[in-house]
């Protein structure tokens, strides 16, 4: 029982982070493989900030959400003044630097061997320490993620983001701000991807640098891929579908050597599947 | 003398991004693909190449083993990935996300096939050392800078005097023209993708040697390849290589003041710091 139930808040948790690389990837067509980065962000923010007992969870994890946005933003500024591939390498490069930060900076971030203890959280006195409780937190956040970004699809805003993926001089021409729309567009990928590894850190109470490294990135990536880009539901399918691929795998005896990359390796085919068999994924639209 | 020393390490080792760079960027500037799996050919050739030392092959045959299984695998994405999206009108992104695809199943099939663990060539003379004037350089080192200069010269006159060269560069400065006085620019991205596929490879075999393999370094290798191919100018051979060498022997000559580990997040630093000023480059022609 407790087995599907850390499913289901796995399963809740990155469906926020796979809404946060739908805004990027499906909906303004920014590539981006540092979501993990500005997930781990997140992560450590909350995990700093309720270590101690400093802060209570609710306000930490507000913390991390504008804290993300902002560093989301900052990042993605000058490479979007250039436009083009600048912002491949610099989404790279942000991943690489941030993996670099998490294992460096030993005295914030406890190096190698990461945060213990996080404190999970609690509300009005109430602690959600159990499962289910848990799973009620995430589970509203994730509520509160999709009903931003269904209305976010459809408010006027919302077409002009979508315009400016399809053809963005004639977004411009028609007189619009291209440069504020995708800074917009990044504050809030930013802080979805924060508020989902603030949720992270406070249920696995344990977090190191490996959790947010480039191949985080790339399962955020695949998850969007195969559920579907630009589609509320494909960002849910597609964190259902492949958190439940390590479950499948541990049928088949594997060596725990190379579980992971043997689940690195399926991830990868799935991308260039998808991309030549069906690049809409499984309920989206087409990329 | 330990500057003297940092500054000729710098060198060598610039070398060595110098080769990654240049391929990258004929690469780039010819199909206009972000070819990340770059980075997962890179790792593959030094595997192949280890794997056929330590079979008992002599180093040069392995060597080439590795650059030929290397380009044909860049081939094999270039026609059966890169081509069959091309045909389907696929946008940049979709590209990119295959390339990325590509990325991951080299580099897991590497691990998965070779574990995740760090490899070293087992040839002995490899850590043999030459010192002069107070400077040490190991048989590998030398190897690396000799075989990056020669590489780097001989794709200049590829590029500039021979048909094949003329066919490229026509090619990548427009593709659609070169398509109706029939350049067929479809096998010259694959011929351009096994020139930069077996130059890639080359490099990551001598990285391998000089230094130690592991398969998911070929990703923070491409990431200073490309911070140079952008800084030099895309499209410029010349800018790429140059670029290269300042930024490896910057980030050496640094290590007197600042921790190894620290060094890719201030080149990183620096790329952002570049594009805001001279986004075009520094050696972009046009």
């Amino acid at each position: 029982m407790t087995f599907i139930l850390s499913y289901f808040i796995l399963a809740t948790i990155f469906s926020i982070a796979a809404l946060s690389t739908n805004l990027l990837v499906g909906v303004i067509g920014i590539f981006s493989v540092s979501q993990a980065a500005i997930f781990g962000v997140g992560a450590y923010t909350v995990a700093l900030l309720t270590l101690g007992q400093t802060l209570p969870f609710a306000l930490a994890l507000v913390a991390a959400t504008l804290l993300c946005a902002l560093l989301n933003m900052a990042l993605a500024l000058p490479s979007l003044r250039v436009a083009g591939d600048y912002f491949v390498v610099t989404s790279f490069g942000c991943q690489l630097v941030m993996t670099a930060v998490f294992i460096n900076w030993a005295t914030l971030t406890g190096g190698a061997s990461g945060l213990v203890g996080i404190p999970s959280p609690s509300l009005f006195g109430l602690s959600a320490d159990d499962s289910p409780a848990f799973l009620a937190v995430a589970g509203s956040v994730l509520a509160v993620a999709c009903a931003g970004f269904w209305l976010l699809m459809r408010s006027p805003f919302g077409m002009t983001i979508h315009a400016i993926r399809l053809d963005e001089l004639a977004v411009a021409a028609a007189g619009r701000d291209v440069l504020r729309c995708k800074l917009s567009v990044s504050a809030i990928s930013g802080a979805y991807a924060g508020a989902a590894g603030g949720l992270y850190a406070s249920y696995l109470s344990f977090i190191d640098p490996t959790s947010f490294d480039l191949h985080v990135s790339i399962l955020i990536l695949t998850m969007l891929v195969v559920g579907g880009a630009r589609t509320l539901a494909g960002s849910l399918i597609g964190p259902f579908l492949l958190l439940a691929l390590p479950q499948a795998l541990a049928l088949i005896a594997i060596p725990s050597t190379i579980a992971g990359p043997v689940r690195q390796f399926i991830y990868g085919a799935l991308l260039i599947a998808f991309m030549l068999f069906r690049p809409q994924g499984i309920a989206g639209r087409r990329l | 003398m330990l500057f003297l020393q940092l500054l000729i390490d710098g060198l060598v080792s610039g070398c060595a991004v110098g080769l990654v760079a240049i391929s990258f960027s004929l690469i780039y500037a010819t199909t206009r693909v972000f070819h990340v799996a770059h980075a997962g050919l890179y790792t593959l050739g030094g595997y192949i190449a280890w794997y056929a030392s330590t079979q008992g092959l002599p180093f040069v045959l392995a060597c080439v083993l590795g650059v030929l299984v290397t380009t044909a695998a860049g081939a094999l994405i270039q026609r059966q990935l890169y081509e069959t999206l091309e045909r389907r009108a696929a946008t940049p992104l979709v590209m990119l996300i295959a390339s990325l695809g590509a990325l991951a199943m080299l580099q897991n099939g590497i691990a998965i096939l070779f574990t995740p663990n760090i490899l070293q060539f087992p040839n002995p003379w490899r850590t043999q050392i030459v010192s002069l004037a107070g400077v040490s350089l190991s048989y590998a080192q030398i190897l690396v800078a000799v075989a990056g200069v020669l590489v780097f010269c001989g794709l200049l006159c590829v590029s500039r005097y021979t048909q094949l060269g003329l066919r490229i560069r026509a090619v990548a400065s427009n593709p659609f023209l070169a398509e109706i006085t029939r350049m067929r620019p479809r096998a010259v991205y694959v011929h351009v993708m096994m020139i930069g596929s077996g130059i890639v490879a080359l490099a990551g075999i001598l990285v391998g040697l000089d230094q130690a393999m592991q398969p998911y370094t070929g990703i923070l290798m491409l990431l200073t390849a490309t911070i140079a191919v952008i800084a030099g100018g895309i499209g410029s051979l010349t800018g790429a290589f140059t670029v290269s060498i300042a930024l490896s022997v910057l980030q050496n000559i640094a290590l007197v003041v600042m921790p190894g580990r620290w060094s890719i997040a201030a080149t990183f630093g620096l790329f952002i710091l570049f594009i805001l000023v001279k986004p075009e480059g520094l050696f972009r022609k046009r």
